[in-house]
Order: structure tokens, then sequence, then C-alpha cells
């Protein structure tokens, strides 16, 4: 017995010899390997079978031997392996590393099965030592599963497909079924690609029991993570069970510290796996999911070694971890700052912090995908009762406001209405405009609430789109339109005034200064004649051509509200009238001098649009008809003053007379013009001989004036007067007007 | 400078019994006249990992290297990018890259730089202990598990009979940035020897005081796990019987009849129970483990 230890003693040291010589020298590899084969067999004695096996285990894994040189040694080490297994082999150890040798061999074989189709007793060997392997995963202890996941892991990784790098030069490809030919004669690529499903659920198993074993856990997850990055069709799948493996629920009491320890050896070690996988695919789909479950707290784990601490100090009343604990039964409550005083701003009803900084800083000073990261984790470990007494909080504030507001919306109204400045009313549709742009969400809020609760920082309007003619003349139109509500407006306040402060100015006022109604009605009426000019040549006499077309001009368009502004109160406002009618007529002269001074002898005849004429009798039949013998001061006062008489407006004069009451009114009319304005004198003395002759209640009176200033001699001549003068367009007290 | 005195002792008695056997994995301290059994003289390979492999890596280094009855094989890294050693100030660290610089460089360099200052901070006893350890730091993640370490042991590597082969049983990490590092690099690896190891931490403060316990905990973590490991080994071989080798079947029955409690239950298996219990022991030194792929 003493002398067969000894023996084996001195087997044992020649072979450390052996192995220490091919540690210092790989070269020697196959001379040793195939040495000591016949001494470490299948009925060799324990201690040679733990030492051979152990040696070729540490052989096929060898970063300094060459894999050609393992493909080649591999066939007969598959040979003597098989029959260790087949000779029922009981020592965990021996088996232990015949496990982790086929591990090693499988890309080996399986890549020289590609190449040398007939070596079809080769793959034999090898296919029989995993059905062997796979046979005794379940059954074996602990440290051969541990090796037989490992050997899976391998055979899965091989059997999937796997990325080409360099489809010209294979040997440069990484083992996998992508470089197996389709009609391999051996390698069965359907077959191959079941097995290695199979194999990868049964190997992800582990994370789906009921109650993990964390040594055969760990073992799984730590050599998952290199199938996730070498071969993506099986990634999902794995990251998957990885993510839905949460060993802390499957903790059953009692619970040990030893159960402890391996609770928080798998969490760990998870989070380790998704950590490596995170890093190295920064952009995979499942990176938010794989954070999440990254994050997640170890809370069975952390909990417990909590409560198992021992109290460092006696649990006294003054003990913290004491007073922790009851702080944690009931929320610390967040104080509340009550709302300032006057109006809230948005800002101050969502601020709940006292601290001034805090509550001065503008976020949008970060970028928002800094924020983004900050914000997500902060919402994944918010407080519960903080988050809710803080949105309680807002809550009351809120309703407080609107109660407030919708009692105070009819007096807000009113002063709208008083509130005469030029400010435009401020309108909240404006407001969201530009919010909207933002895509804040807030904006839907900041149009139900009412304005007075927003507080704008400087504001500034976005600049508008161009207007197309028609919004132009549109707006024109409400320009002036607003401009004429002030005349109504502005009216009787400044009526009282006028009579003393009308005799001050004298020929040097200047027009529109004083900012009265008759500021505006100056500055309308040089809008309406002056502010076109030479803009709207071409449109026609009168424009009559442009409103004709549908498109009046914003000239017309202030002429035709004076108009009406003026018969409106024609009485009290024929002084506008008068001084409209006197702007039309100054135009028309300048207008006539101008193109005249442009015009070029070649030059057809050029027209102007005149606009005295038409507008005087317009508004003159305007308001015939409404005079009666009480206005006879106000009509005289606009006949005289108006610039120009001509035959129409002397014919309409004239036809005041068919109404007996306003003969009269007709009559001194004429006379006053007679008397008053001599270029006008002929043409209205021919309109009272009309007159006279037409309508006989106006004999007496009219007699009288044409007794005196034309005698009855001098009647043939006045109808020569009156022939010239229908000939001629108008005659009389200034230029013919180029027509 | 005390413990520079039993560095230059302990391993001067270690270091014949090592040279004078043929270099052998299993029976490093075995005497030749009488063999103990190989399941009696079976130890564990470790590794140790800090940040630079100067201070706690090196102390756990030092402390399972002359551990006794006999040494444990032991290795050790450092998973930094580079070895940073405090400096005069806390923004003027002394840094040096791992693989290439000695920590006799090291030690002599900071010795002319300010001897008073680094013999006051400690860090030339450390370089000292460290320089009679091995020759220079070694990054973690430039290791090749597997690669034959032989020409360290002809160095003079303590710690170094055992590991020839460039594996290891059990990786120990002295802070959990380090066990991350660690574990991601293997995985990384691609666990190309398809061998188990398991990977621990021990949470050890970056300071001389820290790294002595913490360098005590490990051996004492050390000395369990390889207590488990051997006693599944005896186990196997007597259910196995002694030298026939035949009657494997028979055996293997016969090893679930006389296993007895924890000896029935392989070493591996046992890890979670082992570390629990040693955590009860060194409650200030939190633990964790996974077991990874080489």
């Amino acid at each position: 017995m003493a002398q067969s230890a000894d023996h084996l003693v001195d087997q044992i040291a020649q072979l450390n010899a052996a192995r220490n010589l091919v540690l210092g020298d790989a070269a020697f590899y196959p001379q040793i390997v195939n040495g000591v084969l016949p001494i470490i067999g299948a009925r060799a004695r324990l201690e040679l079978r733990r030492w051979g096996a152990e040696f070729l285990a540490e052989t096929f894994a060898s970063p300094a031997l060459a894999s050609a040189q393992k493909e080649q040694l591999a066939a007969s080490v598959l040979q003597a392996q098989r029959e260790v297994l087949e000779l029922p082999e009981g020592d965990p150890l021996v088996l232990k590393h015949i496990v982790q040798s086929a591990a090693s061999l499988y890309p080996l074989v399986f890549r020289h099965i590609i190449n040398h189709p007939q070596d079809g007793a080769m793959w034999e060997n090898m296919t029989a030592i995993k059905q062997a392997i796979l046979r005794r995963w379940d059954s074996s202890p602990a440290q051969i599963k541990i090796c037989c996941i490992k050997f899976v892991q391998r055979v899965v990784q091989v059997q999937t497909n796997g990325p080409i790098a360099d489809p010209r030069r294979p040997d440069q490809n990484e083992t996998s079924l992508a470089i197996v030919p389709r009609n391999h004669p051996v390698l069965s690529l359907p077959s191959l690609e079941a097995e290695a499903s199979g194999l990868l659920d049964r190997l992800l198993s582990a994370l789906q029991e009921e109650s993990s074993d964390p040594l055969l856990v760990n073992a799984t997850l730590n050599c998952l993570a290199v199938l996730v990055r070498s071969r993506q069709s099986i990634g999902n799948k794995i990251i998957n069970a990885i993510l839905n493996f949460f060993p802390a629920r499957q903790v059953r009491p009692p619970i040990t510290p030893a159960v402890r320890i391996g609770v928080k050896s798998m969490e760990r070690t998870v989070r380790a796996v998704l950590d490596h996988i995170m890093k190295r695919n920064a952009s995979h789909p499942l990176i938010r999911k794989m954070e999440q479950r990254r994050n997640a707290r170890l809370d069975i784990v952390d909990e417990a070694t909590r409560k198992r601490a021992p109290p460092a100090e006696p649990t006294d009343g003054l003990d913290k971890t004491k007073r922790t604990k009851l702080d944690a039964e009931t929320p610390p409550l967040i104080k509340i700052p009550p709302l300032p005083p006057g109006p809230t701003s948005f800002a101050q009803l969502f601020t709940l912090t006292e601290d001034a900084g805090l509550s001065g800083f503008d976020v949008k000073q970060l970028p928002p995908d800094l924020l983004v990261n900050m914000v997500v984790p902060l919402l994944a470990r918010v407080d519960q009762s903080a988050l809710t007494q803080s949105i309680d909080a807002i809550r009351m504030r809120y309703e407080t406001i609107q109660k407030r507001q919708a009692a105070q919306p009819p007096a807000a109204a009113a002063a709208a209405d008083d509130d005469d400045d030029y400010e435009p009313e401020y309108q909240p549709m404006d407001v969201t405009e530009p919010t909207r742009e933002q895509a804040d969400a807030v904006a839907t809020e900041v149009a139900e609430i009412q304005p007075d609760l927003v507080s704008l920082g400087p504001f500034v309007l976005p600049q508008p789109p161009p207007l197309s003619e028609d919004e132009a003349a549109e707006v024109g139109r409400s320009a002036v339109g607003r401009v004429f509500g002030m005349l109504a407006s502005s009216a009787v306040a400044s009526n009282p005034a006028k009579g003393k402060s009308q005799q001050q100015p004298g020929f040097a006022r200047l027009a529109g200064s004083t900012f009265d109604r008759d500021a505006w009605v100056t500055l309308l009426t040089r809008l309406a004649t002056r502010a076109p000019a030479g803009l709207e040549t071409g449109t026609g006499k009168f424009g009559q051509d442009a409103s004709s077309r549908g498109q009046a001009t914003i000239s017309n368009t202030i002429r035709e509200t004076l108009y009406r502004y003026i018969l409106e109160d024609f009485r009290g406002r024929v002084n506008v009238g008068i001084m409209w009618l006197n702007e039309e007529w100054y135009n028309d002269r300048i207008q006539m001098e101008f193109t005249a001074s442009r015009r070029r002898p070649e030059d057809e005849e050029a027209t102007v649009p005149l606009f005295y004429d038409h507008w005087v009798l317009r508004l003159l039949d305007g308001f015939l008809p409404y005079i009666d013998s009480r206005d006879t001061k106000i009509f005289i006062r606009f006949l005289s003053e108006i610039p120009e008489v001509t035959i129409p407006i002397t014919q309409r004069v004239a036809s005041l007379a068919k109404d007996p009451e306003r003969v009269n009114l007709c009559v001194q009319s004429l006379l006053y013009l007679i008397m008053f304005r001599p270029p006008a004198r002929e043409i209205c003395l021919n309109a009272l001989e009309h007159v006279y002759e037409t309508y006989e209640e106006s004999r007496p009176a009219a007699g009288k004036v044409l007794a005196r200033w034309r005698p009855k001699e001098a009647q043939p001549q006045a109808e020569q007067q009156t022939t010239l003068a229908t000939r001629g367009a108008t005659t009389g007290n200034s230029a013919a007007p180029v027509a | 400078m005390l413990r520079a005195t039993t560095l230059t002792g302990e391993p001067a008695a270690a270091a014949p019994t090592a040279s004078t056997t043929t270099t052998t994995t299993t029976t490093t301290a075995a005497n030749p006249p009488k063999p103990i059994p190989e399941e009696e003289s079976y130890k564990l390979r470790f590794c140790t990992v800090c940040a630079s492999n100067q201070n706690r890596s090196m102390e756990a280094h030092l402390r399972l290297s002359t551990a006794t009855p006999s040494p444990f094989p032991v290795i050790s890294f450092g998973t930094g990018s580079l070895v940073r050693l405090p400096g005069p100030s806390i923004n003027q660290p002394n840094i040096y890259h791992f693989n290439s610089t000695s920590y006799a460089q090291m030690y002599e360099e900071l010795q002319a730089k300010d001897e008073r200052l680094y013999r006051y901070n400690g860090l030339l006893n450390m370089l000292d202990r460290n320089r009679n350890l091995k020759w220079g730091p070694e990054r973690f993640q430039d290791w090749v598990p597997g690669l034959p370490r032989v020409d360290h042991v002809s160095k003079g590597d303590k710690g170094a009979h055992g590991t020839e082969g460039g594996v290891v049983d059990v990786i120990i990490t002295c802070e959990e940035r380090c066990w991350d590092a660690v574990v991601d690099d293997l995985m990384a690896k691609g666990a190309p020897l398809n061998r188990p190891v398991h990977v621990f931490n021990v949470d050890i403060k970056d300071n001389h005081e820290e790294a002595l316990v913490g360098g005590k905990a490990i051996l004492d973590l050390a000395n369990r796990l390889n207590e488990a490991a051997r006693q599944e080994r005896r186990a196997a071989a007597a259910a196995a019987g002694t030298g026939t080798g035949t009657t494997t079947a028979e055996a293997a029955d016969a090893e679930w009849e006389n296993g007895t409690g924890d000896a029935r239950r392989n070493f591996d298996e046992r890890v979670p129970e082992i570390l629990a219990a040693w955590q009860e022991k060194w409650p200030h030194l939190p633990a964790l483990w996974t077991l990874a792929w080489l």
C-alpha cells in the first residue's frame, strides 16, 4: 500500500514536471498530451484521473496554445474523455474538468467539422460527450452543474448565427452557425439551430424558477453577457429574461444571513450584467427598461440588513434610529407658505419653496436633455406623501383664486370700458399664440385663466405676416373707423370750449396741433385728400371707377365716411364739411398743377381725378332735402365758405324754390352769393332769374333782387350768359380745370 | 518599520522549502520524506484586487502569501487606469504606469523626492513591503487568464507558487468599484477558459490601518474557503476508495452514504454560507460575491 502510494507520489511529481515544461514552452503540448493520455485513462487511479482531467482542461483553455494545435489534439482526447464519461465516472472533480474541457473543445471541433466533414468520428465523439453532459446536467452536484451551464452557453453561442466580419476570409470569423455551409453533409443547420434555441430556454429557466440557487443564477448571469454581446438574434430574449428576474421576490422565510447574501449577490450580478450591456450598447432599444431595472433598489436585502444591524447605542428615547423610524410612520408635513397679496402670477401659484434663490432660478437656462436626465430619476424617487401634499396645496390655492376671480369679472369689464387710453385692449387670445409655438403644455391653462393672473415679463409682439392688399385696406378702414369713433366721443367735450378757443388762433395757427376734435377732422380730411395723392392716379374721375370695381380705396372710404358723418348732423358739422371741401378743392388744384408740370408735349392729355365737384354736389344733395327755413344761416355759411360755386350748385340751390316754404331760403342764399361772392354773381343771377320765371311764389322776393342787380334792359345779356355757362363745365371765380 | 521586519523574516523561512522541492502546484509545503495526502495540502488559488495594487490588495497579498502553516498561491492586481500615490498635496499625486514601473523604482524615487514626507505618511513603508512581495503593480484589465506565469516564480514573487498556470479560484476585491470593474472585465474577456471563479468584495477603506484589518479578514475568509474546498476533495477521495479506482459506480453511491453534513455538500455550493458566517465575524467589512468565469 505504502509502495503504491509512493509510486503514485512519484507519478504525480513526474506529471507536474511535465506540466511545468509545457507551461514554460507551449510547443511541447502535443508531445506531452499524447504521452499522458494512456496514464490518465478511464481505468487509472483517481488521483491520476483528477490530474489528467484538470490538465486537459487547462490545455484546451490555454491562450498559449494555438487553436490549430488544439484541433489536432482534439481527436484523441475526445475519444479518451468519451470513454471516461461512458464508464460511469463518479468523481465530481474529474467530471467538472471534463465538462470544462468539453466547453473549450466544442467550438474547436465544430469549426474543424465545418472544414473537414469527412471526420465523422470526431463529431460523433463530440456529440456523444454533449449528450452525456446534457443528461447529467440536472442531476449533477452543483460544482458540475455550473460547468454544464457554461458548456451549454458555448453550445448556444456556436449554434446561433454570429457576425461575419469578412466573408472572403472565413478563418477570421468567429465560430458560429453563420459560417456553416447550407449543404454541409454532417451539420444540419435547422436541427442545430433548434437545439440551440431549446438549450437557451433551458439556460434561462434558471432565472425563472420558483426558488433560485444563487450559485447557479450567478453562473448563468455571468455567462449571458457574452451571448447578448455577440449574438444579436437572441439578445433581446436574454435581456427580457434578466429584466423579469427578481431574486428578492422569491425569498421565503426564514431569511438566514446566507439567504440574504445570496439575494444580494444575485441582485448585484444582475446590475453588473445590465451595466455591462448598457455600456457597450447605449442605443439598445431596451435601454430604458434596463436602466429602470438597474436602478431598482435592493429593498428586501437592504431592509433586512438594516433590521439586522445591531443597535450601536442603547435604544433610549434619544436614539436616532428610533426617531427616524417614527418619522417614517407619519411623513413630515411640508410647510406651505401663504400666497403674497395682490394679483397672483403662475410662478407664485406653483412656488412652494420660500428660498428666494430657488424660486428666482430660471430653469430655461439648462439644456433640455440635461433636465430630462435630472427629472426622470427625480420622479422615480419622489416621496409620495410629499407629492400628494404639494399637489393638494396648489389645488387649494388655485381654487381660492378661482373663487376670487368669479366674484370680480363685472367690475373688471367695466374698468376695461372706461379705459380710453390708446393701449389696444388686452386680449388673451393674443397670448396663446406664442405659447403654443413653444409647445408648452401650460398653454391651454393660460387661455382658461383670467388675464390678470398672468404677470407678463417684457413681451415682444412677433413680426406680423405681410398684409395682402385687401387686408391692408381692411385695416385702414378700421383705423379710420376708430378715428371717427374718437371724433364722436370727443365732440361733446370739446364743444363748450370751442367758442372761446376759436377766436384766439389767427392765420398763424397750425392745423391739427391742438389734439381736439378739429385736429382730428383736419387729420382725417387730409388723410382722405392728400395722403394717397399720386398713388391712385388712373382710378378715374371722382374715384368712381375704383369703387365700382369693388375696390374702394382708402381715401374714398374716408370720404364716404366723412360724408355720412356730416350728414348725421349736418347743422353741427357743417364746418367739417366746409373744411373737407376746401381740402378737396385745394388738392384738386395741386394735382392739376403737378400733372401739368410733369406733362410733356408728346403725351396724350393727362387726366387728374377731381373730387371736389363730385363731393360738393353729393353733400348738397345729401342735406338739401332736410334743410328748412330756419337753417338759412347755416346754409348761407356753407355756400359762402365752400371754395367754388358752380352752375350745378346754383341749380341745386334754385331747386329749393320748388318748396314754397323754402323759397325765401333759396332767394336769400342766392342774394348773399350775388352780393358777397362776385365771381359767382352772374351764375347766381341766372339761377335766380330761372327761379323767378319758374316759381310764382318766388317772384316777390326774387323780383326785388333782380330789379336791383339785373335791371330789365339787361335781360338779353343775361340769356347770353346762361348759354355760355352751360357750354363750359364751370365758369366763374377760378381758373378753368384741365379737363 | 515593524512590518518591514516581519516581511524580511517570514518569506526568508518559506522560500527555501519552495525552491528545494521541484515546483509543484499542489504540494508547496509538503515534506518529501513523509508525503501528506494531496487533499490535506490542497490550496485554493487567490487573486487580490484594489485600485492601485499598492495598499489593500498588497496587504492581503502579504497575508495570504505568508499564511501559516502553508502559504496560499496568490497574485494581485489593480483596476485603476494608473497607479496613484499621495503626493505633497491632494492635487499633486505621484502617478505611475501599471506593469512598467517596479515598486523598487517608486521607492527610490519617492525617497529621493522627500524622504521625510513619504516616511511620515507611510508610503515608503508600504513600498518597501511591496517590493519584497513582487516586482511591480499589475493591472487587472491587462491580465490574460490562463497565460502561464512561470516567470513570476523564477522572479521570486511571493505567492507565485501554484499560480504558474495563470488561473485562480477566488478573486477578492477591496472596494465595490473594483468588484464592478472585475466582474465587467471578466464578462468582456468572454470567459475563454470556461473556468468558474468566485469573485468577492470586502469593502476596506484605503488607509494603512484599515488595510491591516482588511488583510486579516481576507486571510480569515481564505482559510474558511480553503477548508471547505479541502473537505470536498477529502470527501470525494474517501468516497472513491483509496487507490482502486475500478468500482466507480459503487464509489459514487458510497460518496453519498459516507459524506456527512457539510462534507456532503460541495465547496461552490457552500460559498454563500461561508461568506455569511465570515460576515458575522467581520460586520464592518461589507461583503459581496458572485460566481463569474475566467
